[in-house]
């Protein structure tokens, strides 16, 4: 590995890159003309907000790998057309047949290939009550391997669904039967642990629902409703395509331009006036991470990703990574229409400015006929839940204690195009906390797994990734500081998920956190220091891994063992 | 005698010790307080030697998320990140005549808000929710919650890390390109 540069070296490049500038710069493209250009090799030019500009000397560059698009060259009319997500009520001992098939869509006015379980946009909704053993059979047929990761659940590690680590990928024609056991209530989903970054953005992933005996476990509401989050990324053409031996987009992951709620671009709800709406989100987004508001409607937040808050609290917005969840009660107060609604600020590199940006997820038409019956009452009133707080008690003692362990998040890239190189490395003064948008599309997309690295690193042996070695004993309570090492080539956010345990988030940069709630992933912000306690209460072998699917594939991830005592 | 020399001590000391000193932040609410990278979230606040003693002050505000977000980064409806502000001032003393006040705004000026009058420690704190700004510290005649814009002079300045994120038209690798195209005055 060759040495940092000096500030001299810096400085030097930095002329270098004004010097390139002045070789390469070529007069403003006007973008309209830039989407969706033959390029070689398969490739579409990837789209970009026509507020942004292409960095001179990436014309006509494309990604080092080849162009994935499945069931290339066939006609879509060949395959079955997907159909909305359906419920599945389970209980224990039952069994779910899942067929990962190829299926038609028809997305934004495009006719798309696309993939589905069960021919389903999300999967089949799986409703199962707490302490349940599910059966369900997977069988593959579409052209890649692929597996299914219960995203959160603590079953048993056979069946958690990592090639390589737990079973072997399911090869088209294959079948694998994974028992899943849900021992705890709250919403969950699954999803291909191979090449997410394709099959999950393709349509791969449903929720698992479980409930809790407890009737009361969440207050009063009038319904529930699912809203998956997703993006994906298109032009006038349709899908663009996806690396096909390593992803693209690994810096900043794979962001879409066209928003999805449960599959759908033009989600709608109605809502009666003073009605209580459970939503249940998930986010299965390649990469955003989204700022989701709910009009002028008052939410409430109640869930998370293994559970309850110790405490409910209204919030004004629900800031959700990918892979997370939250449950939220909201009340539709006043008739007419709500918009839900992904708010950010945004960011342009290129002007260097933050700015407003709003995607519509889902339309709330809100009527003039009252709910009934009127539970604005227990709406308007926050649980506590005491027993919750009982149930932390016996870990609240090492809250405060050093980390056993100390993990590293940065990056390592070689090989990228000389003008990303020299336009990154002089644009390293300010990196923003959380990436919201693509701010960077062309540079971005011609990054891709086989240049890019990212790396977990463990402080104490300088392992990294899947040199190091963590062996703990079921009922260990171990603790972990992960730093989001703002001083790297391009530092970013990164949602990180443990498999098969549950965790707390115990503080942030030092500050204790007063309201938990058992958490399977939680988000790093750049320059930050997250805790985690976690509870190793499953044996067998798991990942942790960041949940950017480019990310986990260009390497952020390691497994650990858990031996029984 | 002894008084003069006391005197003379206690100026010396005023010169060469920081007077203020650190209390927690944010007194009605605990925030993060990033234990490394903390460069990213601090305003190094310069100050302007308007006033008499000023010269060779220091200041900073350090910024931190409210503790209060149920997820790891605090954001308002608009997409904003929400910090807490702790401003704090070193090498030089309280003024005599007139309060200090510690203000944040945007960098057009547009919008602006109060943080506070900086206390016997000569620190304030606040909030702000803007992902650029600047932090301006004022002498104002005396401290007036319901003041909206300072009138006083402007004693220290800083502008938000994120001030450093500028555009890259008209120079560096976009050097070629047209400023005015993108709305800047070549």
């Amino acid at each position: 590995m060759p040495p940092p540069p000096t500030p001299i070296m810096r400085v030097a490049r930095y002329c270098l890159t004004v010097v390139t500038a002045a070789v390469l710069a070529s007069p403003l493209h006007a973008q309209s003309e830039m989407p969706g250009m033959g390029m070689s090799g398969g490739w579409r030019m990837v789209p970009m907000d026509p507020n942004m500009i292409m960095l001179p000397g990436l014309t006509g560059v494309v990604p080092v790998v080849g162009a994935f698009l499945p069931a290339a060259g066939i006609n879509p009319a060949n395959f079955p057309e997907a159909e909305p997500s359906q419920v599945v009520e389970m209980i224990d001992g039952d069994t779910l047949d899942i067929e990962v098939s190829i299926v038609r869509r028809i997305l934004n006015g495009h006719e798309m290939v696309m993939f589905g379980y069960n021919r389903q946009y999300p999967g089949p909704l799986i409703r199962a009550p707490k302490d349940a053993t599910l059966v369900v059979r997977v069988r593959n047929e579409i052209e890649l391997p692929t597996t299914i990761h219960w995203h959160g659940v603590r079953l048993d590690n056979e069946f958690d669904g990592v090639p390589g680590v737990t079973q072997e990928a399911i090869q088209r024609g294959e079948s694998f039967v994974y028992e899943v056991h849900v021992p705890d209530a709250g919403m969950f989903w699954y999803h291909p642990h191979a090449r997410e970054d394709v099959q999950q953005d393709l349509g791969l992933f449903g929720n698992l629902l479980v409930t809790s005996p407890n009737p009361s476990y969440y207050g009063p509401a009038h319904r529930e409703e699912i809203l998956v989050l997703d993006d994906i990324l298109m032009d006038e053409q349709g899908v663009l395509p996806w690396g096909e031996s390593a992803p693209t987009h690994a810096l900043m992951g794979r962001f879409g331009n066209v928003m999805m709620v449960n599959g759908e671009t033009n989600h709608q709800l109605s809502a009666k006036q003073g009605e209580v709406v459970r939503f249940f989100l998930t986010n299965v987004a390649n990469s955003r991470t989204f700022n989701v508001t709910f009009g002028g409607a008052q939410v409430k937040l109640i869930a998370s990703d293994v559970g309850r808050f110790e405490r409910e609290a209204w919030v004004e917005s629900v800031v959700i990574a990918p892979a997370e969840r939250y449950v939220v009660d909201v009340r539709f107060e006043e008739p007419g229409t709500t918009l839900i609604a992904n708010s950010i600020q945004a960011i342009n590199h290129f002007r260097g400015e933050f700015y407003p940006h709003v995607d519509t997820l889902s339309i709330v038409t809100v009527s003039t006929e009252t709910a009934a019956p009127g539970i604005s009452d227990s709406f308007y009133s926050l649980r506590v839940h005491d027993e919750i707080a009982a149930e932390l008690e016996p870990y609240r003692p090492h809250f405060n204690r050093e980390p056993d362990y100390e993990l590293e998040a940065t990056v390592r890239v070689q090989d990228l195009p000389t003008p990303i190189v020299l336009a990154m490395e002089a644009d390293t003064l300010f990196f923003p906390p959380m990436e919201w948008n693509d701010a960077m599309p062309v540079m971005n997309w011609l990054s891709t797994g086989d240049q890019v690295t990212w790396i977990l690193k463990d402080r104490d042996t300088g392992a990294e990734n899947n040199d190091i070695d963590w062996n703990f004993k079921v009922g260990d309570l171990v603790k972990i500081r992960i730093f989001n090492s703002p001083d790297s080539f391009h530092p970013m956010n990164h949602p990180i998920h443990i498999h098969g345990q549950r965790f707390l988030v115990t503080s942030m940069d030092g500050a204790e956190n007063q309201n938990l709630s058992w958490k399977d992933t939680a988000i790093v912000p750049v320059g930050s220091s997250m805790d985690l306690l976690v509870e190793m209460s499953n044996p067998g072998e798991w990942m942790l891994h960041c949940h950017i699917a480019e990310h986990l594939h260009a390497g952020m991830m390691f497994s650990f063992t858990v031996q029984e005592q | 005698m002894l008084y003069r020399q006391t005197l003379g001590l206690a100026v010396l000391i005023s010169f060469t010790l920081p007077l203020a000193t650190t209390s927690p932040i944010g007194a009605e609410e605990a925030g993060y307080c990033p234990l490394e990278g903390a460069e990213y979230y601090t305003v190094e606040l310069v100050t302007t030697k308007n006033i008499p003693g000023t010269g060779l002050a220091t200041g900073r505000a350090d910024l931190s998320v409210p503790a209060s977000s149920p997820f790891s980064v605090a954001i308002s409806p608009d997409g904003s990140y929400e910090y807490l502000v702790r401003v704090s001032l070193e090498r030089m003393k309280l003024p005599t005549e007139g309060r200090l006040v510690a203000w944040v705004t945007t960098r057009e000026l547009d919008r602006i808000e109060r943080l506070g009058p900086l206390d016997q420690n000569l620190t304030a704190s606040g909030k702000v929710k803007w992902n650029k700004f600047l932090v301006v510290i004022t002498l104002e005649a005396d401290n007036n919650p319901e003041q909206s814009m300072w009138a006083g002079p402007i004693v220290f300045r800083g502008m938000s890390r994120s001030g450093m994120m500028h555009t890259m038209v008209g120079h560096g690798a976009l050097q070629q390109e047209n400023c005015a195209a993108y709305g800047y005055a070549n």
